[in-house]
């Protein structure tokens, strides 16, 4: 069983409903993640939420986003801020109300600025980021090397491959410097070597830094499960209108975090099993 | 394919050419006749430099309204201006020439009032067209109001201001025969193509209509290539 422990509240949601034309979709939403910190290990989080088409999970997720506002309820974050000190740079941390930009946001289409060569758009993200400053084209070779894109800064979005475009969201994202990512269904319409990869490359951020949370919303279970720490179930309560969250599964205390060949173990199919009998 | 059409309409056109309608030989001659002296060339200069001058007007008055739509003062007005395309010139000649000083004047005013309209209609509805992703993702990067503005609408989008232009070089070489025709001092392929008109030579205002048609296409294809020259994420895909 691997060690780990549960320490501060990094996001929380309290509350969160919201309506469309009068109809409540999603209803008394409550979670929130916390970092989780492995002895001797720079460990991210990597969040799950998961649900049926249709469910309300772009809603949720554009709410958490800070993009919309939910009819009721609130997200606050907590926010890192590194602060210079005789002693060199510690980070002081407050806790506020989520904001537009305050997410790093990886939309489905992984939409970019059609009129910007990749690396112009990484700059832009860039410099907008206090922590790069002076060596934002530095950050950008050494991430388009991490990333496989050395090849293709120069050119457009519509000259890029799906994969290459996800990986451009990605960096432009991290290179924002925000703490949280937020995927819009990153593995869906990828085939198999390609989603493999994909899983990878998030893993690989997930491990990037301590305090960086990423939260996945899918409807392809099992692999969000594979990648995942903890999963938050989308459903509908019987007689109850609108989503909510359903229940909540800690896939470390099943020891099925952090593994690379979990999807062969036993445990693993039965949490999919499980998971699907509450959609 | 596109040739070889084009040959068998002239052979039949020269083959069945008679009475009042000039055969295509004819109105070759007159062609070279315009070729073999300056009178088409300073003609064609002239209306070439008008339609420039009422573009450059037209674009600027355009970008005034289009970007100042979103206050709400300006949204009106530029709702009135998209509203005008129906207004026909011919009634306004008179005003606006008492409230114009000379010729030239009053024919760029003319052609600015008649483009504008045109040139709004499609800058607004590009506007209108923006997909609220991108406004989104500027969002999602930490842009403030301001710097989205730039990023999607005006950066962004300024390929497409050229495309409106190129799209509305037409209305504005077709407006420049009529608004010719009313000051006729100062030349143009307008004034040229009334006199002509006048003495019923068919076969050089053909000529001429063949050369407002070609001069015409050479700009679109001019405009097309200085879009592609300049934002050369518009002939760019997989």
């Amino acid at each position: 069983m691997t060690t780990y422990t549960k320490k501060e509240v990094l996001l929380q949601a309290k509350g969160l409903s919201q309506t469309y034309d009068g109809k409540c979709i999603l209803r008394d939403i409550n979670f929130s993640i916390r970092d989780i910190v492995r002895p001797g290990l720079q460990q991210g989080q990597v969040v799950s939420l998961v649900g049926r088409s249709g469910i309300g999970k772009t809603q949720l997720f554009r709410i958490l986003s800070g993009l919309q506002k939910p009819a009721a309820g609130s997200i606050s974050i907590r926010e890192r801020k590194p602060t210079a000190n005789t002693n060199g740079s510690i980070d002081i941390y407050t806790e506020r109300a989520v904001q537009p930009g305050d997410m790093g946001v990886i939309f489905q289409n992984y939409y970019q600025f059609g009129w910007r060569t990749v690396q112009q758009s990484l700059l832009l993200a860039a410099r907008h980021n206090p922590l790069l400053k002076g060596t934002e084209e530095e950050t950008i070779d050494r991430y388009a090397g991490q990333f496989e894109l050395s090849a293709v800064l120069h050119r457009y979005p519509p000259q890029l491959s799906g994969g290459q475009q996800q990986r451009v969201s990605i960096i432009q994202q991290l290179l924002k410097g925000s703490d949280f990512l937020l995927l819009d269904e990153p593995f869906s319409g990828l085939d198999v070597c390609v989603l493999d990869k994909v899983v990878e490359l998030l893993l690989q951020v997930s491990l990037s830094d301590e305090m960086k949370t990423l939260i996945i919303v899918s409807h392809d279970i099992a692999t969000a499960v594979a990648i995942s720490d903890t999963v938050f179930i989308m459903g509908k309560e019987e007689g109850q209108e609108g989503s909510t969250l359903v229940r909540e599964i800690d896939l470390m205390e099943r020891d099925l975090a952090w593994k690379k060949d979990v999807r062969s173990e036993k445990a693993f199919l039965d949490t999919i099993k499980e998971i699907k009998s509450f959609l | 394919m596109v040739l070889s059409q084009a040959l068998f309409t002239l052979i039949v056109w020269q083959a069945g050419a008679g009475g009042l309608i000039p055969a295509p030989s004819r109105i070759l001659t007159a062609f070279g006749h315009f070729l073999s002296n300056r009178l088409l060339i300073d003609n064609l200069l002239a209306s070439l430099l008008l339609t420039l001058q009422a573009m450059l007007y037209s674009i600027a008055i355009t970008l005034l309204i289009g970007y100042g739509s979103v206050i709400p003062f300006v949204n009106s007005i530029a709702r009135f201006v998209v509203k005008c395309r129906y207004l026909t010139l011919t009634g306004l000649i008179f005003i606006f020439t008492l409230l114009t000083r000379d010729g030239n004047q009053l024919k760029i005013s003319l052609l600015v009032f008649g483009i504008v309209p045109f040139f709004t209609t499609s800058f607004l509805s590009m506007l209108v067209r923006i997909p609220r992703q991108e406004f989104e993702l500027c969002q999602t990067l930490g842009f403030s109001r301001w710097e989205s503005l730039y990023e999607v609408v005006v950066l962004g989008k300024a390929d497409q201001v050229v495309e409106i232009v190129r799209q509305n070089f037409a209305i504005a070489w077709m407006m420049i025969t009529m608004v010719e025709g009313l000051s006729m001092s100062e030349g143009g392929i307008g004034a040229l193509l009334i006199k002509y008109n006048k003495y019923n030579d068919l076969a050089s205002v053909i000529a001429l209509q063949g050369v407002i048609f070609g001069v015409g296409l050479c700009c679109d294809y001019l405009l097309g290539a200085l879009r592609h020259w300049l934002f050369p994420y518009t002939k760019k895909t997989v």
